[in-house]
């Protein structure tokens, strides 16, 4: 009423009393009212970026693994005139100090961020140069051949010891902002203020005559073996005569004396041909296999798995024409061999069992990858010590580093100025640097961050030809315990496992699921329907893992036992139910009516117990039949032929070409004959009808599977192999469950949302419920079934406890029903939880994650854009 | 009809055939409809059965079974409980070493032989649980009283007949032991056990959480003022002097639970197994005892429930194969719970702000497309993603931002219940967003238009008029959202679920809730039990009470969706305008 007097008010102010009326509102009001606007608008806006970002972490997690390499950091070069060529020069473990070491025996170390010298001592060579020269891969064992046909061992190691916080003594000289020195060691402040010093030490051991005449050595190379107990070392020489000797010392530590003797095998490989110039000479880590490079292009293999007779077992040109071999070396693992050329060229070879090739041991050299080739000839190869990486550098200085499995140049590294030949190039342990010694003594290094160097694109969802594996092949292997391991990491065979499970799983689900709601949408009474419908909703909120647990303790042992019982089902129950089907159609008139309904579905009930009871009748001579007796034998490929197998799958094709042929030939003139007759002979001659077509199309099928296995055809190494026990049939049946409450879900909303007075119309018009359902529910549906197939399709392919607990997880390339299969989200669940974070497997399994995502997304995007359509013309009807 | 037979009449066919002879069978499609009709049927038989299955073997679970004797023909005696039989096929190694008759009843039944599965206990004996009896085999089966069945701590069952109970300074044997008696005695036994573990777990642990705290205090001290310095010296004196006391009360109270202990060793059982071999063990040691084939109805209906109360209020025993589950269940519904805290908000927002405050056109269109689409995407993704985002990079800043002092070992930079809870939220938000819009939806128009018109403010409408009416379909699909999050496993495998938590994740210590705490769910205890453990035939029953538990939960869960859907409709609809 306030307002009313108001509105008599003072006249001055009728107009702004028009305008109070209209906002007159509480001030709270309007604040709650502003606040609701703005905390529902950002709180919308926000859902909607979260869940949308999921996408775009999952790919900012991935996205390194498909760049190269960067340079964090390069010092500027360094001047360290060594007396004598460089040998080697050696990177510690943390990238913080160098050792490099000359012909004359010298040791020069340097902290490799500012070049500050640190002390060394140096190997005592009694003035002699060194003309041969070999390292053991981690460079901390070497051998030193001389011009008098001596040999000397030696250690040259970095020391790392941790100090605790305080222990770092006083007055030293500051490096950077980690390290400092007191001209001895390095001393570098870590994690908590602990103090790591790092110094270098020396070990010279007295030489021993190898060459009895004194002839030079001119190569030599060194592997340390055995065991702690029993320490062996294996070293391989050439001379200047080229006679090659192997040489095996095995020390033995008495336990009690602690006193050690030392036995010394040799043995003499064949000779080396006239003129054959000794670029290198290699032996593998367990000295089974000697490798002899000529620079002129030939590799000799020697097989020296019998020490005392080494024959050569292969030679081969590596090299075409005029082009010489200019820098040789393995990687890790010393399977690979990595051979430069004058021209370039960068090769890694590997020995392979090839059936007939033409060497003495069965092996054979084969040229697996050419890597891109650098633009001058290639003077030295580094190998990584913890992967398939390596640096070559080139004589103009250009130092690449590649890597073995994804063939990828990861980086392009050359100094700014003074480019040339290097004497020394160095891989640092953990992949983080890089250091080159020039010709003239200037170091060059460069930090480098080369996280994920093993994939690329190509890598990851193309063929790749792994060490030892006979031709490029998909593979997933992620991890194993040793270091030289190559990691496998393909998604294909986990893509083809996810789409094998969602194949058969929806081979079996979409025509229960879509025969179950045709029926309840249009036969059953819709009394049952509302007890149906509920407990097929519920049903799809069973948890997956109650499924999966089912799957692989209940059902594979199941259908271990009775698998031909389990494969005659599928036979057996649909001409059960269409047997029934024909006999239900010679009842009278009056009594299919009366019977019709409920408990005509009843009676299908009936029907399919007695299906499985045939089966179970049946299974044995089945399997006699079809199977030869034992079908775990016959699917191996052991025993019988597929002729019998081949007709069962072609008896549905075999029977609608069969009921078409006889409809085109004598169609017309049957219907007339039935139309005339009354319903007992009608359906008497249905059902003749109908088992004539069978067995004709019996043996329609069987002479077609004849011709097939004539030609060759087999359906083992197909669609049926080796049988396992947890296998697809089983994930497909319990991924089954899953699905078909889901697709029978929505195939029935949307066939039931089909307007009734299209129904009505078509049943006044005369046709039968059955021509109804077929010719004008369907095909208006057709869409929304179609949205309900592919959304059972998405499901399918994310499910994950079912795959991962019934599958079996072995990540297997054949369609086989048979076997196993490991599934994109099954990997996912097994290898995260023990993926170390940011590692290159922790973000292949985000790209697992990103794919299925990209998978279903796509899919369901699909099923949305067709329902939406249908629920549109449906409107329209 | 006479009116259409008079139609009919004029035409050249007769009118009878046409009546009676309407359609042919063609049109009818008969063995078409049957077999869409065996198609629902055999979904249903599918679904029926497979829930069957699943109840029948929890029920029966716990239901004490009697202890059957075997003699076989080689004269050796198994005692156990059947458990089950099936049909296999003996390998021909063993049909070779069979007598005649038996071969030829083989060759009857297509080399198919009848065996059953004794559960005979005494893995400590035998090295094994579970034992195949081929029918072929036996010569002869009893079942004779004075056969006990013991529940034990570690170990497994136990089947045999007791030869001494030696208690409170006193033994029996022979005929002196009497089911009352033992009972009596094992009651005392247990009272002491629990006693013990009140003191070792309770006390000594409190003990140990205090002295853990403290030395969390100094290591913070240390990071905040710098090791060595003034602030950290004082506190590293407190600390001593503290951790000292501490000490002296941690072995006071452990020479209290040693005297029980010393007492506890005294009561002592000693078993016969059906072969004679003996076994002594400590009475406190028994969980549960019953002479298996000398019970009543009655003492078995106890039994049964009995094992149902120690299932549902118990921490499990011998890796998740035996005892209770209760620190799954506790988990489920913790994180269930947080699960609707975070998902119902935010759901709800999103949904008001696409139907009722976004202008509607492509944009949105494509944003609701995209929503539906993410109640699609494979859980295990979300997982993926809550590992990832979650735990490593959120949880990995709290961790530097207010726990330094606990690194490097994590505390919110792993998985844990309040991230497997907001990996649930986000997979669930979807459902809800769904949900809520279509009840928004349903509400007319001219509801709102006539708040509007009385005046009423955006919110006010919304709040006051929108959002009552919405509140069915909104609860229903805040329930939905529960039952789908309780029911899923994959995704909790990466953020926080473990075989064996310690520590419930709401205790006495401050700040009782510890959120960061990984957690036990029924559904990953199905996985761990039924793959992972030593013996999966001795989980298996365990797995199927669990499994019956969880879809029993999820059930519960939908049907109350159903109903509170019913019920606020019910409320909703006689105060329309």
């Amino acid at each position: 009423m306030a307002s009313v007097i108001d509105k008599d008010g003072p006249a001055a102010g009728a107009k702004t009393l028009k305008r109070r009326r209209k906002f007159e509102m509480r001030r709270s009001v309007i604040v709650v009212d502003r606040i609701a606007d703005w905390t529902i608008s950002v709180g919308g806006i926000f859902v909607i970026v979260a869940v949308f970002g999921i996408m775009a972490f999952l790919a900012e997690v991935v996205v390194p693994l498909f760049t190269g390499g960067r340079v964090v950091a390069a010092p500027p070069a360094v001047s360290k005139p060594l007396a004598g060529r460089t040998l080697i020069d050696k990177v510690d473990e943390y990238n913080t100090l160098s050792v490099a070491l000359s012909d004359s025996g010298q040791v020069t170390a340097f902290h490799i961020g500012t070049g500050a010298a640190i002390e060394a001592p140096a190997f005592d060579l009694g003035g002699q140069r060194v003309t041969a020269f070999a390292q053991t891969l981690d460079g901390a064992n070497l051998v030193f051949g001389f011009a008098d046909g001596s040999v000397r061992f030696g250690r040259l190691t970095v020391v790392s010891s941790v100090l605790p916080p305080g222990g770092r003594p006083a007055d030293l000289r500051r490096l950077d902002g980690r390290d400092a020195t007191d001209g001895k060691a390095i001393y570098s402040t870590i994690t908590d203020g602990q103090i790591r010093r790092l110094s270098v030490a020396t070990e010279l051991e007295p030489p021993r005559k190898i060459a009895d005449d004194g002839a030079a050595i001119v190569a030599i190379d060194y592997r340390l073996g055995g065991t702690v107990e029993r320490p062996t070392r294996t070293f391989v020489t050439v001379d200047a005569e080229r006679r090659t000797r192997l040489n095996r010392t095995e020390t033995r530590v008495n336990m009690l004396t602690r006193q050690a003797t030392e036995t010394v095998r040799s043995a003499t490989l064949p000779p080396l041909a006239a003129g054959f110039k000794v670029e290198a000479v290699l032996i593998t880590d367990t000295g089974d296999q000697i490798y002899i490079a000529d620079r002129a292009g030939t590799l000799l293999r020697f097989d020296t798995r019998n020490f005392d007779q080494p024959t050569l077992a292969e030679t081969i040109d590596v090299v075409p024409g005029a082009v010489e071999i200019t820098a040789i070396g393995f990687l890790i693992g010393e399977q690979s061999l990595v051979i430069g050329t004058s021209e370039g060229a960068v090769d890694i070879y590997f020995r392979l069992q090839t059936p007939g090739a033409p060497t003495t041991d069965g092996f054979r050299m084969i040229r697996a990858k050419s890597l891109e080739r650098q633009p001058a000839a290639i003077t030295a190869i580094a190998p990584s010590q913890r992967g398939k990486m390596f640096a070559t550098a080139d004589r103009d200085g250009g130092i690449w580093l590649r890597h073995a499995t994804s063939e990828q140049t990861l980086l392009r590294l050359a100094p700014a100025s003074d480019r040339g030949r290097y004497q020394a190039l160095v891989l640092a342990p953990r992949e983080d640097g890089v250091l080159a010694i020039g010709e003239n003594g200037k170091v060059h290094a460069w930090q480098i961050a080369v996280p994920h160097p093993e994939t690329t694109f190509a890598s990851i969802f193309g063929k790749v030809w792994y060490e030892g594996y006979p031709a490029p092949a998909f593979t997933w292997q992620s991890s194993s315990s040793t270091d030289s391991f190559e990691p496998k990491l393909s998604l294909v065979p986990l893509i083809f496992g996810t789409i094998k499970a969602a194949f058969y799983s929806l081979l079996f689900a979409v025509p229960i699921a879509l025969l179950g709601a045709i029926y309840t949408s249009e036969f059953l009474h819709h009394r049952v329907r509302a007890v149906i419908k509920p407990v097929m909703e519920m049903m799809a909120s069973l948890p997956s893992v109650v499924l999966g647990f089912i799957a692989a303790l209940i059902l594979a042992p199941f259908v271990e036992t009775w698998i031909a019982a389990v494969l005659l089902l599928f036979i057996v129950l649909p001409l059960t139910l269409l047997a029934a089907a024909h006999a239900w159609q010679t009842l009278p008139e009056r009594a299919a009516l009366a019977l019709d309904g409920v408990p005509k579905f009843a009676f299908m009930f009936v029907v399919l117990g007695i299906g499985v009871w045939l089966t179970t009748l049946l299974a044995a001579p089945f399997e006699r039949l079809v199977f030869a007796g034992d079908l775990r034998a016959w699917a191996n490929g052991n025993i019988g032929t597929g002729t019998a197998f081949t007709t069962l799958l072609l008896l549905p094709l075999a029977y609608v070409a069969v009921a078409y042929g006889g409809a085109t030939a004598a169609g017309t003139r049957l219907d007339a004959l039935f139309r005339h007759a009354d319903r007992l002979k009608a359906g008497g001659m249905a059902f003749g009808r109908w088992l004539v077509y069978l067995v004709l199309a019996l043996v329609l099928a069987w002479i077609v599977a004849s011709l097939l296995t004539a030609i060759g055809h087999d359906p083992r190494g197909g669609v049926v192999d080796t049988y396992v026990q947890r296998n697809t049939l089983v994930v497909g049946f319990a991924m089954g469950f899953a699905v078909i409450p889901l697709i029978y879900t929505i195939a029935e909303d949307s066939l039931n949302s089909v307007p009734e007075h299209l129904r009505a119309a078509s049943l006044a018009c005369g046709a039968t419920p059955w021509q109804t359902a077929v010719w004008v529910i369907l095909p208006t549906a057709a869409s929304g079934v179609f949205a309900a197939i592919m959304i059972g399709m998405g499901r399918a392919v994310g499910e994950t406890m079912i795959v991962v607990m019934a599958a079996g997880n072995t990540p297997v390339l054949e369609w086989n029903v048979f076997s196993g299969l490991r599934a994109l989200s099954a990997n996912i669940a097994v290898e995260l939880p023990e993926a170390v974070r940011d590692s290159t497997l922790y973000r292949m399994l985000f790209l697992a994650a990103l794919t299925l995502f990209v998978m279903t997304f796509v899919i369901n995007t699909l099923a949305e854009v067709v329902r939406l359509r249908f629920r549109k013309r449906a409107a329209q009807l | 009809m006479p009116t259409s037979i008079t139609i009919a009449t004029p035409s050249a066919r007769p009118a009878v055939a046409a009546r009676t002879r309407p359609t042919s069978l063609g049109a009818r499609g008969e063995p078409f409809l049957w077999a869409l009709g065996g198609g629902l049927a055999l979904g249903l038989l599918m679904i029926v059965g497979f829930l069957f299955l699943v109840f029948w073997n929890g029920i029966v679970t716990f239901w004490p079974k009697p202890i059957e004797t075997v003699t076989l023909r080689s004269g050796a005696i198994v005692a156990g409980e059947p458990t089950r039989s099936n049909n296999y096929r003996p390998g021909p190694e063993v049909v070779a070493q069979l007598p005649e008759a038996e071969k030829a009843a083989l060759a009857r039944r297509d080399g198919y032989a009848e065996r059953t599965l004794y559960r005979t206990g005494n893995y400590d004996i035998y090295n094994e649980d579970f034992r195949w009896v081929s029918d072929f085999e036996v010569a002869k089966t009893e079942r004779p009283g004075g056969f006990y069945f013991l529940e034990r701590l570690e170990w497994g069952p136990c089947v045999g007949t007791i030869k001494a109970v030696e208690a409170g300074g006193r033994k029996l044997e022979g005929a002196a032991i009497k089911d009352e008696a033992i009972t009596a005695l094992h009651r005392t036994a247990r009272a002491r056990w629990a006693e013990i573990r009140a003191i070792e777990r309770g006390r000594i642990g409190d003990v140990n959480h205090t002295l853990e705290k403290e030395r969390l205090a100094l290591r913070r001290v240390a990071l905040e003022a710098g090791a060595g310095s003034e602030a950290h010296r004082a506190a590293s004196a407190r600390f001593e002097a503290r951790a000292v006391e501490l000490r002296k009360a941690h072995e006071t109270l452990a020479a209290e639970a040693a005297v029980l202990k010393a007492e506890d060793a005294k009561d002592r059982i000693t078993l016969a197994e059906v072969g004679g071999r003996e076994k002594t063990l400590a009475l406190s040691a028994v969980v549960r005892l019953y002479p298996a084939n000398d019970l009543d109805l009655g003492d078995r209906i106890a039994i049964y429930l009995g094992r149902w109360l120690e299932f549902l209020t118990d921490e499990p025993r011998e890796a998740n194969t035996e005892g209770g589950v209760w620190p799954a269940i506790f988990g489920t519904f913790a994180m269930t719970l947080l699960l609707v805290i975070a998902v119902a908000p935010f759901g709800i927002l999103t949904a008001l702000y696409l139907r009722e405050y976004a202008k509607q056109g492509r944009l949105v269109a494509i944003v609701r497309i995209s929503v539906n689409n993410l109640a699609g995407v494979p859980s295990i993704v979300y997982g993926v993603f809550g590992l990832g985002f979650f735990a490593y990079i959120l949880g990995g800043s709290i961790d530097q931002l207010f726990y330094p002092e606990r690194l490097p070992s994590p505390t919110f930079g792993t998985g844990g219940l309040l991230w497997a809870s907001l990996t649930l939220a986000l997979l669930t938000v979807p459902v809800v967003i769904v949900a809520t819009e279509e009840a928004l939806a349903a509400v007319p128009r001219s509801m709102r238009e006539g708040s509007l018109a009385c005046g009423a403010s955006k919110w006010q409408t919304i709040r006051n008029i929108v959002l009552p009416r919405a509140m069915p379909g909104i609860m229903t699909g805040l329930i939905l959202a529960m039952a789908r999050g309780a029911g899923e496993v994959a995704p909790l495998m990466l953020v926080g679920v473990v075989k064996l938590a310690p520590e419930l994740p709401i205790d006495g210590y401050f700040p009782f809730i510890h959120l960061e705490r990984s957690f036990m769910h029924l559904g990953f205890h199905i996985f761990d039990v039924g793959f992972q453990s030593r013996n999966s035939e001795a989980g298996k029953p365990m797995v199927f009470v669990t499994t019956m538990l969880l879809i029993g939960l999820i059930a519960l869960m939908n049907l109350w969706a159903i109903v509170v859907r019913n019920r606020l409709k019910r409320k909703f609809v006689g105060s329309s305008f």
